[in-house]
């Protein structure tokens, strides 16, 4: 078994010679890495940080942002073997068909390829996350035990079902760096490097190509690494900083010849208390509740609400994931709404209960949602980022329609009913956090002008320059990325496999 | 003797009976009495008028250009043969709906209710 190699040990000078070089230990970086190990191809993992946090190593993520209030730029992600699968909260659910689609009422949607062409990949992606045996919307069927899904009337949202990541007993959910760490170790061709800053991606002088990475430890060691193929696996915003800041050929950044690197980043909005829901039998199924249900095959199941692919499509509305939340209390005139609509309806609401609502949104493409460089640098001398953050008022509006058609099938099923509790975009901003799921940075599109990397996420115009992560996501769906980045990466495993054989 | 006492039994239970009316028709100690108007026909349909009231009051506020005439007939010709009830189900199930307090309601009872708080003064 091999050991992880401390860069700052190198001998200064080194040069390094793999087949691939990947840079970012995170969980597209470290699967990138072991599904590559079963070939021959000598890969080098380059993670900047070491084993555990190090306030020093993650102050190199410090940013400027500014527009809406977002997470500060070192908050969300975490600069250690393993990246934010450190703090993630283990939510797993694939992307859905509709997500991939150009939409025309969704300006810049639509991936170069459909579901279809990740979909092998979700099984060995399932296995990597440890999200147990793969049910997701199949899960009803199975969880009957903890309860039938909400009775809902025919209408543009169902019941949908997320899966959680877990590790080892209670452990949970799966740290990457962890859980993978021997796993590397153990990997004959893959050599994993800890405190490996890549500093610049050194192209070609004709500027077809990276040429060299030049990378340096924060105690000052220097060294170069000379790969066949870069993969950039250090999430969506130190991917676009690296491109950029590496500017000594190409003055804009390297893949930037279309100004689209950093632009279109995303996130997934989830404000709180968005409604309350009232039942009127005050009976919530237990595969609603905020402790997730665990079946007897190892799945961890949450159940939550969606909208239909038609209905999106019929009302131009975004993607979303509407969970059920916590106890609420009704005022007066709740309680008015509710003896009224249910003497109204013909039902008993004697036992009524009220729980807020929550959720997740798909944000809609915008190029101005953007990072740029400052005149600050870190450490090691790299430009810091700075973050535009926006978010359309028809973001909101759209998913008040999915609200509204909930209420509708809440009502017809004489299920129970809705109160919206967002009007002003003061009031969705004031109870706003974030999943902090950072994607679109290097967006992918087929045609240079509309995507930083193609449909094998190559960069455009480099020959041998990858992105791996969701930074490629173009379009981002409402789901959890993980899952979906790394069903991704194992596609782009296999694409390299057959460019580098 | 028993007679007596039979009368002045008799006696009382009248008057507590007349009292009880009186407390129940001319005060609203026993059930709330809302003076008539032309719509009791449609607000009769409610069960708890006080808790309608309270929802169209916040109903109100959302139908600036509300007339409880055109309230009325609407809701007249929606509740047909089959009431409240019926109405109120084909409201959800075509969608007609409407908000009252943040509230998304079948219309017919955002109607009513904005008509029972508007005729309550």
């Amino acid at each position: 078994m091999s050991a992880l190699i401390d860069a700052r040990t190198l001998p200064a000078g080194t040069v390094l010679t793999p087949d691939i070089a990947v840079i970012g230990g995170g969980p597209a970086g470290i699967s990138l890495a072991l599904a590559l190990a079963d070939s021959r191809l000598d890969v080098v993992l380059l993670e900047s940080g070491g084993l555990r946090f190090d306030p020093k190593i993650q102050n190199m993520y410090r940013g400027d942002q500014e527009g809406v209030s977002y997470v500060a730029l070192d908050g969300g992600r975490l600069r250690y073997l393993g990246g934010s699968t450190n703090h993630w909260g283990g939510w797993c659910r694939p992307l859905d068909g509709i997500d991939f689609e150009a939409r025309d009422w969704f300006a810049h949607s639509g991936w170069p390829f459909a579901l279809s062409e990740i979909q092998p990949y979700f099984a060995r992606a399932q296995a990597l996350c440890e999200a147990g045996p793969w049910l997701y919307d199949d899960a009803d069927g199975a969880a009957t035990d903890q309860g039938r899904a909400l009775p809902l009337a025919r209408g543009g949202v169902y019941t949908s079902w997320f899966q959680f990541s877990k590790t080892r007993g209670d452990v949970l959910p799966t740290h990457f760096g962890t859980r993978y760490e021997q796993d590397l170790r153990r990997a004959a061709h893959v050599s994993p490097y800890v405190h490996a800053n890549v500093t610049a991606l050194a192209l070609a002088p004709d500027a077809g190509r990276i040429d060299r990475l030049e990378a340096r430890t924060l105690s000052g060691n220097r060294f170069t690494v000379r790969p066949h193929i870069v993969v950039l696996a250090a999430g969506a915003m130190e991917n676009a900083r690296l491109l950029l800041a590496s500017n000594d050929v190409m003055a804009a950044g390297v893949g930037n010849q279309n100004d689209l690197v950093g632009r279109f980043f995303a996130d997934h909005p989830i404000p709180r208390n968005t409604a309350t829901l009232v039942l009127f039998d005050g009976q919530l199924p237990a595969i609603y509740g905020g402790a997730n249900v665990t079946l007897a095959n190892g799945a961890i199941l949450r159940a939550a609400l969606s909208p239909r692919p038609e209905f999106m499509r019929k009302h131009g509305v975004a993607g979303s994931l509407t969970t059920i939340e916590d106890p609420a209390a009704l005022d007066e005139t709740g309680t008015a709404a509710v003896i009224t609509a249910a003497e109204a309806l013909g039902v008993d609401a004697r036992n009524a209960k009220a729980f807020s609502l929550g959720c997740g949104l798909e944000l809609t493409p915008d190029p101005e949602r953007r990072l740029t460089l400052t005149g600050e640098r870190d450490a090691l001398g790299l430009p810091r980022l700075k973050l535009a953050m926006r978010v359309a008022d028809a973001d909101f509006a759209n998913y008040r329609l999915t609200l509204v058609e909930l209420g509708r099938q809440l009502l017809a099923a004489k299920t129970g009913m809705l109160r919206l509790n967002l009007k002003s975009r003061q009031e969705w901003l004031a109870g706003m956090d974030w999943g902090n799921h950072h994607l679109g940075t290097t967006r992918m599109s087929a045609d240079p002008k509309s995507g930083v990397v193609d449909a094998d996420s190559k960069v455009h115009g480099i020959a041998n320059l990858y992105v791996a992560g969701s930074s490629v996501f173009p379009t981002y769906g409402s789901s959890n990325p993980t899952l979906n980045l790394v069903a991704l990466t194992l596609r782009l495993a296999d694409h390299l496999k057959k460019v580098a054989a | 003797m028993k007679t007596r006492r039979g009368t002045v039994i008799g006696l009382a239970g009248a008057g507590a009976a007349l009292a009880a009316g009186a407390l129940w028709r001319f005060t609203d100690v026993i059930v709330k009495h809302y003076p008539p108007t032309p719509y009791d026909d449609v607000l009769a349909r409610l069960q708890d008028r006080a808790q309608a009231i309270r929802l169209g009051k916040a109903a109100l506020h959302g139908l600036p250009g509300f007339t409880p005439a055109a309230a009325a007939a609407s809701l007249r010709a929606a509740f047909g043969a089959g009431g409240l009830s019926v109405a109120a189900t084909i409201d959800a199930v075509n969608g007609n709906l409407a908000e009252a307090g943040g509230w998304v309601l079948p219309q017919s009872v955002v109607l009513l209710s904005a008509l029972a708080a508007r005729v309550s003064g």
